[in-house]
């Protein structure tokens, strides 16, 4: 920089270089700008006022309709509400076990139909009144008799009879049927004394100034722009380190990743395996790869029925032999997938429940796991009477064994999937076409099973009972989606059975023994063929926070957890290590007048030059 | 929905007409009617003063009158307006997918929970009754209430009209002054390294992706440098009417700004160069000079009001394309602004606001349309006398 400004002056005080210095002014402001740019240290920080210390800011997109706990079921206000409200029963860091909530004990009679909770005494409200069984009563309640209560989570208490309150510190659930399933799992707990004396509590927007029992309590909301949550004084569990949580609005994951690079948020969460390799080098970004609830999957037509079994659909009738289904699997190498396609931020899958639940997850020791074997799924096809025809593909009564495989084309990773399993199947003599379309054709034409082969996906809660539930036949929805959530549109009655047994089964080590049976059965029968379990790749700024706690404890996500200890937990890192400030007003003015001496002072200067030489 | 995305190669290029000087330093030129991409502006043609033949044809009559040609322009906008309205019904519902089961996929949703919120939506009544509810809706200004912000449709778009008009004020006013200036220094010296520089810089520009433009001054300016910051109006918590409320608001402003211009400025300066270059063979330029004017004298004196008779009617015809412009702009800023209501609605689906953001989109392009060719009435003796 210096020399270079030395030469300038020398060139404004030099006559006889003066057309010279115009012709070169332009060519030296723009190097000028790029020697500015250049300069710039590393450290030069936000463009904005230094953040507090202790407020956690999170890049978020999540569509907000309220912070109506029994009317919102978007994705940020249901985790939102995972941190303004207690549960009854809380699920843990460790595993997702229950664990204590509001609720310091619970037992149910002995088939499971009354469930009673001992409520932990003296707890209080954010704003200070006292926190009883009633107002545990009073929200199950009015989630029972009012439809508009419950728009949000009305399945949850379908099975509930009547929920009473002996005392302040008893809460007895009668169910309508035994269940296993703790009862008191994720539904958020209001105050009575805030909510009974709204007008319309269905249309209640709750957006400011919450009063709950859970950690953090919300402060205030601008719609995409930021939320803002405070934490609670009152919380049973103590008061958590950070002052407030900010979420703030990036509608773009691009965005996202640049703004924890510059430091304007603290953390960003569901980035994809690009992204987060390109922050392996950040300063102060410290990554998380944190293996994650939810499931990947290729559905696969078994003939999609309704509840009644009336079929519909343009499934291939081949798909209906299980033989063929199964070939499939044994043709597709999940782990090649698993490591080609999510660059190895998944975990290895066997069945619908993710390994971060190890007491439900189907174990990879069962018997009737089978891995990539091109032999095997040869001679399945053989034995149901494909055989191979002209050009590898395999016919059967003159047919071609053509299948469609639907993908969405906006989603790199199920386009190289299909990618890499068409050749597969061409190996087993299957002609497999990819079909990529957006996301809401896709969703059209598998509702109306119009496919053959889809690629799929569930996020699972610490209880099973709910995805096992929609695998069951009378959950079958028809061909315009209503009735009820269907996985793979398949029946199996031995499955609903077991279904049945393991949802009455109070004997925790006899249920997951169920569990596995069913599972293994739907593994068996492949509807469907798990892929992978997807890691949650997250970043945070390590230069301000630490301490986040991880669900599972080890190895797990820090977002879209189910409980409230993802941020909870989190301590800020001491001050004289945190950066921030911003900008000099200096700075500010170098740019501006760099910027205008490019695009017009060179322009101008060119023109001037013209003009000159017009004159003489 | 008009897509925010140019094309330079849609359009027609006007014919230079026998006034060009030299067509061949003119190889691309942006068509002023490339605003179209929209139903609203299939009457925008007329308003192209640039091609005397279509001019003619619109021209009124001999000895009509202004009121019968306002009249003649205003049923043309009702009826391209009646046009939008319909087909914003039916154009969104025309699109794949339920709202209600893409909301309720995999989420453990009761039949009953999404009967509810079909009814909620109103999306159990027949097609019919719904569109029936709509026209009503939209002739008493109720534009419905949106799905996902449970809030009055008009209600949100109003709330954010204001920081897209900001948004697309400030880039309008920038590539306008920076077009038409470089325009008209480029016709003047027409063929010198200056015209050659920028002209093709700003057809560069203007053939770059808006949202990819938009994301590498992301990335240099906002995640490696830190200058400026990655996206919003305002850092949460500031005032915004605070003088450090203002500064933070013009530093979130700079981006989307720069990307604005970047991509549309071209335009204005093709139109620009074309105008003066028409009129630089013009004998009353001679006269003035032989009066005795400096080169600038004549330029900034004579030639260019002459000049920017056609290229007025033109900016107004692309300020209303330019607020459509800034969907992809402040999605890829996040700015909250009716471009990015628009994006998130399309994520959806939230039908009532789509609807309500395309008739409103719409409804401004329709009305610039008509500004311009009222206004074009005006500047213009020679139509205004016919």
């Amino acid at each position: 920089m210096n020399h270079r400004t030395r030469r300038k002056t020398k060139m404004f005080t030099s006559h006889s270089l003066r057309r010279g210095w115009q012709r070169c002014l332009a060519g030296v402001a723009a190097l000028a700008l790029a020697g500015s740019m250049a300069a710039s240290p590393a450290q030069a920080a936000t463009s904005e006022a230094p953040a507090s210390e202790n407020v956690l800011r999170i890049a978020t997109d999540g569509f907000i309709d309220s912070f109506n706990p029994f009317t919102s079921f978007y994705l940020v206000p249901t985790n939102t509400f995972r941190y303004m409200y207690e549960n009854l029963v809380a699920n843990d860091a460790k595993d997702g076990s229950v664990t204590e909530g509001l609720a310091t004990e619970w037992n149910t009679d002995s088939e499971g139909k009354v469930w009673t909770y001992t409520i932990r005494p003296d707890m209080k409200w954010s704003d200070g009144e006292p926190l009883t069984s009633k107002d545990v009563a009073w929200t199950y309640n009015q989630m029972m008799e009012k439809e508009e209560m419950a728009v949000a989570n009305g399945s949850l208490v379908e099975n509930f009879d009547k929920v009473e309150t002996p005392d302040d510190d008893t809460v007895r659930i009668t169910l309508k049927k035994p269940q296993a399933n703790n009862p008191g799992q994720e539904i958020p707990v209001v105050p009575e004394h805030v909510w009974s004396k709204i007008d319309k509590p269905g249309e209640f927007k709750n957006d400011e100034k919450s009063v709950g029992s859970g950690p953090f309590q919300l402060e205030s909301y601008q719609a995409n722009k930021s939320i803002t949550l405070k934490a609670n004084p009152n919380f049973w569990r103590g008061k958590p380190k950070l002052d407030e949580i900010q979420y703030r609005y990036y509608t773009n994951s691009d965005a996202q990743v640049q703004a924890i690079r510059s430091g304007e948020v603290d953390f960003i969460t569901g980035l994809s395996p690009d992204q987060f390799t390109a922050l392996e080098n950040a300063d102060n970004v410290e990554l998380n790869d944190g293996n994650g609830r939810r499931f990947n999957g290729i559905s696969i037509n078994p003939g999609v029925a309704d509840a009644e079994g009336k079929e519909f659909g343009t499934g291939n009738e081949a798909l209906k032999d299980k033989k063929v289904r199964q070939a499939i699997r044994a043709g597709i190498d999940t782990e090649t997938l698993r490591k080609q396609v999510m660059q190895d931020y998944a975990q290895p899958a066997t069945s619908f429940i993710p390994a971060v639940y190890p007491d439900w997850a189907l174990k990879s020791d069962n018997s009737v796991i089978s891995g990539f074997d091109v032999a095997k799924a040869k001679k399945l096809l053989d034995g149901a009477g494909w055989k191979e025809g002209s050009g590898g593909i395999r016919e059967k009564d003159g047919e071609k064994l053509q299948l469609r495989f639907l993908t969405d084309a906006d989603a790199p990773i199920e386009q190289s999937t299909a990618k890499f399993i068409k050749p597969w199947m061409k190996d087993i003599g299957i002609d497999l076409k990819n079909e990529s379309s957006d996301v809401d054709t896709v969703s059209e034409r598998t509702t109306k099973g119009d496919y053959d082969m889809y690629f799929s996906g569930w996020s699972i809660n610490p209880d099973p009972d709910y995805q096992l539930s929609i695998n069951t036949c009378g959950q079958r929805p028809d061909a315009d989606g209503n009735g009820g959530t269907s996985q793979d549109g398949w029946c199996n009655k031995e499955f609903d059975k077991l279904y049945q047994a393991q949802h009455v089964e109070l004997d925790q080590a006899k249920r997951q023994d169920l569990v596995q049976k069913a599972q293994a059965i739907h593994y068996e029968e492949a509807p469907s063929v798990t892929l992978w379990y997807p890691n949650q790749l997250e970043a945070y700024r390590s230069d301000r926070f630490d301490n986040f706690t991880k669900q599972p404890s080890d190895g797990g996500a820090i977002a879209n957890q189910v409980g409230y200890w993802g941020y909870s937990s989190v301590e800020p890192v001491s001050e004289e290590e945190a950066t921030g400030g911003g900008m000099g007003a200096g700075g500010w003015i170098g740019i501006a007048a760099a910027v205008i001496v490019v695009l017009g002072g060179g322009g101008w200067l060119l023109s001037r030059r013209k003009k000159s030489d017009d004159r003489e | 929905m008009s897509t925010p995305t140019h094309d330079p190669h849609s359009g027609d290029r006007p014919d230079r007409g026998p006034g060009t000087s030299n067509p061949g330093t003119d190889p691309t030129n942006p068509s002023p009617a490339s605003a179209r991409g929209s139903a609203a502006t299939a009457d925008a043609d007329p308003a192209n003063p640039a091609n005397p033949a279509t001019a003619d044809m619109d021209e009124p009559p001999a000895g009509g009158s202004f009121t019968r040609y306002f009249l003649r322009k205003l049923g043309g906008a009702a009826t391209s307006m009646v046009l939008v309205i319909v087909l914003g019904f039916f154009a969104f519902r025309m699109l794949p997918g339920d709202p209600v089961l893409k909301i309720a996929k995999e989420r453990p949703m009761s039949p009953a929970q999404i009967a509810e919120l079909r009814s909620q939506y109103g999306l159990d009544k027949p097609v019919i009754v719904q569109f029936w509810d709509y026209l009503v809706g939209i002739v008493t200004g109720d534009l419905g209430e949106s799905y996902v912000y449970r809030k009055s449709v008009s209600a949100l778009i109003g709330e954010y009209l204001g920081p897209t008009l900001l948004l697309t004020a400030t880039a309008a006013v920038i590539a306008i002054v920076l077009g038409l200036w470089l325009g008209q220094i480029s016709a003047w010296r027409r063929n010198s390294l200056f015209d050659k520089l920028a002209s093709s810089t700003s057809l560069i520009f203007w053939s770059v992706p808006t949202f990819w433009l938009g994301l590498i001054l992301l990335m240099i300016f906002g995640g490696t440098l830190q200058w400026l910051p990655t996206g919003g109006m305002i850092t949460p918590g500031l005032d915004p009417w605070s003088p450090a409320g203002i500064i933070d608001v013009i530093k979130h402003l700079i981006l989307p700004v720069i990307s604005l211009v970047a991509v549309v400025y071209a335009q204005f300066l093709m139109i620009m160069r074309a105008s003066l270059l028409e009129e630089m063979n013009e004998d009353y330029l001679t006269t003035a000079r032989a009066k005795g004017l400096t080169e600038d004298e004549v330029r900034r004196r004579h030639a260019v009001p002459n000049a920017l008779l056609p290229t007025v009617t033109v900016v107004f015809l692309h300020i209303g394309g330019l607020i459509a412009g800034a969907v992809t702009v402040e999605a890829v800023f996040s700015w909250p602004g009716l471009g990015k209501l628009t994006f998130e609605a399309i994520r959806g689906p939230d039908l009532p606001l789509l609807q309500g953001t395309f008739v409103v989109f719409s409804a401004i392009i329709i009305v610039m349309n008509l500004a311009a060719d009222i206004v074009y009435r005006f500047l213009d003796p020679r139509v205004r006398r016919a």
